[in-house]
């Protein structure tokens, strides 16, 4: 189980507990969809029964906010009612 | 960033993280752990997201938020977070977050065709007021609504309902947590004449056994699973079944699945209890001490409108079942009447009418419900044999009866979000109370919440359409008084006619009775189901919509103005979790730009009316109420003289800046040093958060809802309290002596004063006038198997479910800020059966149209999913603008809660 978590990007692993079968691990990603992503490919790992995200740390990031396409940058273009809603 | 800061910083959070889990570590790690946090500042906060209400600690340095964890010290989750209370901290940096107020204009004035363009608040409260002032002298108080919410935090909606109730003296007031609750709130006064749990998440802990019912935990409560499943991995002897209709993560660590078809939970609860009657198993004691039976009319509807005028054409033959139902031959079993009768719907407008019976009855009705029968109605896995689903079933009743057996039932959306979701709210009762298995630890009926605040604001303050804080209701004339004492109003002020549900809100904005609306706090023109009606009368009705959020949602590009609001940790409150926990935190960071609190939005624009503006004589159509000239709201104005008031007061300063509130002080210690934007915005040094919440606390003490005083909740050793909270000490397990202060008679008291009082009858109606008290009793309900209102047919083949995946909250307002709606490609997935997707020549991720009687969609099919759905049966979650399922879901609701059932309706799916 070990081993297969360090193979991941992103992962590493810090702590064990064996007797209670708890690991500490830390992950870092590039954007939120990656952290999400990355969360679901431990979940599906065999024998992995939880897995959940204790600490958040994101003092240091450069960008807080997401990227967003320009034509919704300006305010003004949030009217714009997607042409899915009309249909 | 340098490696060894970034190596540091991972060895900080995996410290912090053993730590919080109760894993040991060496005295040189913590110390790294706290050197890297030096300038941080934590404080303790509550998950934004769901009902579980679990306990988060925030760091704020230079005025932004840093990192977030799980609260070590928090008896919800013990360090513990999800996915979604993970990102907790980053929520509100989105880029496409809300600065300033918008509204829809042209040529420098309000247009509703128009454009957004920036305006200032001035300007923006200076138009809802031009536009309230419109509705109200057009429609009066029942022409104005506000869409409130399950998330709304204690202030907020203590003031939104406050202002709504004895300002425009208008009960149009209702929260989307009429979409989620409803039906376990109807089921908890049926039942014992009081809302919410008897019991609490450390039921977890005693347990023997827990039955899951129509709740995906492991997706939607995904910390009280993590608990659940530590307790059945450290312990053989716990069982834990999971039943639902389609496959789900919750079944893995289930020992038993048990798949069912869309609505036959009803019967399947009947069978169980059956079992108990045929094996003798009835707690008689517990039973003849603590309860009696009761069973009300099966013609009630299905919550729809009782007219087609405003149906699309396809919708006319489901519509039609709002009048009239056919019986089909498992309904008329289940319903001792013949099949082919047609039964006309007779007590629509009077659904929650019920009755006492004998238990000779209550045997009788429930005696259809036999194995074969109910096996065969239920099997909702058509590859699954018919002899292997027996067998679960009747070892689900083995679970339950087992007398060496503590059995905890849970239940979310399965069963509230149904078409007769009041009933089966009552049937988990009814099991548990036949069996003496209830409010006690371990052993309990449970109904788990989904919004973080359903309990703590919507349903505990009151922002319901019916209701007034702490279960008091506007029908009734004695908590009305109750109500005008504490809010020193005059008599009579308060309007007791029951309001417009949210449902209905949206139908009145269809057919022009509401001509104002103001959203707080969620998303309804995305949740709501048949959507495509909605829609249309935001845009083309005459009327005026105002969107509070932080982020442009459906609504808010639907609406004609829009308002910057201030999110969780920017803003003081407090929320209320399923367990009871009221819990608090304080303001971390200031709000970007110019949003503000709805608090403040609330306070601002009741400074914009008079007493004279409302508490003259106002219409209220239909209202015949002892005390009322029919159809009118008396003028209380020389009432309000004699009391001392101005009819020149402004509604602020009658309602909220009093005299009492203005005497809580902002700065105030509790702050340690933290901000208040909302009390200096208002500039008049009164600390609103606390001044309000100090008064909503007089309706619970003494009353059965105490909380404890404000600064409690605040102190650094508290993790919220569970109410009722007497003498200082909260109240783990109600109703049972050894727990709860106000039990003051025998082993178990279900002292719930509501709907105490019942006339008797037989199974099919009362057969005297003469009520008998029930006081201190809970009533054993029977409740028939009905069938759904529109199930697939040979146009619209399949069955369609909706719900919430684990990473997205409700419509991903928060949860998804990127915005994929103008991606190409949607990317919320219908699940379906392979075969399914095979017989109509659909491949996984092929791009399909999901399509009923309402609309239709566009959607990504997944047949490998994590939720697995039986052939014949689709899901579809609702996070995802791009694909608005609820232009496609049905808009049945139950017709005693008024909750929308967004579980079961026909669509037909095919290759886009």
């Amino acid at each position: 189980m070990v081993e297969q978590l360090n193979q991941l990007d992103g992962i590493d692993v810090h702590h064990r507990d064996d007797s209670s079968g708890r690991i500490v691990i830390t992950q870092e990603a590039e954007h939120i969809h990656d952290e999400v992503d990355g969360l679901k490919r431990i979940k599906a790992l065999p024998h992995v029964v939880l897995a959940e995200m204790v600490y958040h740390c994101f003092e240091e990031d450069d960008e807080l906010f997401e990227a967003v396409q320009p034509e919704l940058n300006e305010q003004e273009r949030i009217a714009v009612i997607p042409p899915y809603l009309n249909k | 960033m340098e490696i060894t800061r970034r190596e540091f910083i991972k060895t900080s959070a995996a410290a912090a993280t053993a730590a919080a889990v109760g894993m040991p570590l060496s005295g040189t790690v913590q110390a790294a752990a706290k050197e890297a946090e030096a300038d941080w500042q934590w404080d303790k906060g509550v998950c934004r997201f769901c009902g579980t209400g679990c306990g988060i600690m925030i760091a704020t340095k230079d005025g932004r938020i840093v990192a977030t964890k799980g609260d070590p010290d928090a008896p919800v989750n013990r360090g513990l977070n999800c996915i979604k209370g993970y990102f907790n901290g980053k929520i509100q940096y989105g880029k496409d977050r809300l600065t300033q107020p918008l509204m829809r204009m042209s040529n420098g004035k309000f247009d509703k065709q128009g454009k957004f363009v920036p305006v200032s608040w001035d300007q923006a409260f200076d138009e809802m007021e031009k536009q309230f002032r419109k509705a109200y002298a057009e429609k009066g108080p029942a022409g104005v609504a506000v869409f409130g919410s399950g998330q709304y935090t204690i202030p907020e909606g203590y003031a939104a309902a406050k202002l709504m109730k004895a300002g425009f003296r208008s009960n149009n007031i209702d929260p989307n947590a009429r979409h989620c609750m409803a039906s376990a709130v109807v089921g908890f006064i049926q039942t014992f004449g009081i809302d919410e749990p008897s019991g609490n998440y450390d039921d977890i802990e005693y347990t023997d056994t827990v039955i899951t019912w129509g709740a995906n935990m492991a997706e939607c409560h995904p910390i009280l699973w993590s608990r659940v499943s530590a307790r059945r991995l450290s312990n053989d002897n716990v069982r834990v079944v999971n039943l639902t209709t389609a496959n789900n993560q919750t079944s893995d660590i289930a020992d038993t699945e048990i798949i069912f078809k869309p609505g036959t939970d009803l019967a399947i609860w009947n069978y169980i209890a059956r079992e108990i009657v045929k094996r003798d198993a009835v707690n008689h004691d517990y039973v003849s001490k603590h309860c009696v039976f009761a069973t009300g009319p099966y013609d009630i509807g299905y919550g729809m409108r009782g007219t087609d005028k405003y149906a699309f054409p396809a919708e006319n033959d489901t519509q039609a079942k709002e009048l009239k139902v056919k019986l089909d031959k498992w309904e008329a079993i289940a319903q001792r009447k013949k099949e082919g009768e047609v039964v006309e719907q007779k007590h629509r407008d009077k659904p929650v009418a019920h009755w006492l019976i004998s238990f000779d009855d209550f045997k009788k009705a429930v005696e259809p419900y036999t194995l074969d029968f109910v096996a065969e109605l239920s099997r909702g896995n058509p590859g699954e044999e018919l002899a292997s689903h027996k067998e679960k079933l009747k070892e689900l009743a083995d679970l339950y009866i087992d007398q060496n057996r503590k059995v905890v039932s849970y239940w979310t959306m399965g069963f509230n979000q149904h078409y007769r979701g009041s009933w089966v709210n009552e049937q988990a009762y009814m099991v548990h109370l036949l069996l003496g298995k209830q409010a006690m630890p371990g052993n309990g009926a449970f109904s788990l919440t989904g919004q973080p605040s359903a309990c703590g604001t919507a349903r505990e303050v009151g922002t319901f359409a019916h209701r007034l804080p702490a279960d008091l209701v506007v029908t009734n004339p004695k908590h009305r008084a109750r109500a005008e004492e504490i809010w020193k109003l005059p008599h009579n002020t308060l309007n007791p006619k029951v309001g417009s549900h949210i449902v209905k809100i949206m139908r009145d904005l269809e057919d022009g009775q509401v001509k104002f609306a103001w959203v707080q706090v969620n998303n309804p023109f995305q949740a709501t189901a048949n959507a495509n009606h909605w829609i249309k009368a935001a845009r083309e009705m005459d009327n005026f919509i105002v969107v509070s959020d932080p982020y442009p949602t459906i609504s808010a590009k639907v609406a004609d103005l829009i308002l910057p609001t201030a999110m969780i940790f920017e803003k003081w409150g407090l929320y209320g979790n399923a367990e009871r926990r009221t819990q608090a935190w304080r303001e971390q960071v200031p709000p970007p730009g110019e949003a503000r609190t709805d608090v403040w939005q609330i306070l601002e624009f009741s400074k914009r009316f008079r007493l004279r503006d409302v508490w003259g004589e106002k219409p209220v159509a239909g209202l015949k109420e002892e005390g009322y000239a029919d159809g009118t709201l008396p003028d209380v104005l020389a009432e309000a003289e004699k009391m001392g008031y101005s009819p020149d007061n402004t509604l602020y300063e009658v309602l909220f800046a009093n005299a009492v509130n203005k005497k809580v002080k902002w700065p105030d210690p509790v702050a340690k040093g933290h901000d208040n934007h909302t009390a200096r915005a208002l500039g008049e040094g009164w600390f609103p958060e606390k001044a309000l919440f100090n008064e909503y606390r007089k309706f619970g003490v003494g009353h059965m809802h105490d909380l404890a005083e404000f600064d409690v909740y605040y102190r650094d050793d508290v993790r919220g309290l569970k109410w009722p909270v007497v003498d200082g000490k909260e109240t783990e397990w109600r109703f049972n002596a050894k727990y709860d202060p106000y039990v003051k008679t025998g082993d178990f008291e279900f002292y719930g004063p509501a709907l105490k009082a019942l006339p008797s009858g037989d199974l099919d109606k009362p057969t005297s006038n003469e009520k008998t008290s029930l006081a201190g009793k809970a009533k054993i309900f029977f409740r028939p198997y009905a069938a759904p209102p529109e199930q697939p047919d040979e146009n619209y083949d399949l069955w369609l479910s909706t719900g919430r995946v684990l990473e997205h909250w409700h419509t991903g307002t928060m949860t998804q800020r990127v915005p994929e709606l103008h991606r190409a490609m949607p990317t919320a997935q219908i699940f379906m059966h392979p075969e399914d997707a095979d017989a109509r020549g659909i491949k996984r991720n092929d791009i399909v149209v999901v399509e009923s009687r309402r609309g239709m969609v566009k959607a990504v099919v997944e047949t490998q999913g994590r939720n697995r759905p039986p052939k014949n049966y689709t899901f579809v979650p609702f996070f995802d603008e791009a694909v608005f399922i609820n232009k496609v879901a049905l808009d049945v609701t139950c017709p005693m809660s008024k909750e929308t059932d967004y579980k079961k309706c026909a669509v037909k799916v095919y290759k886009a």
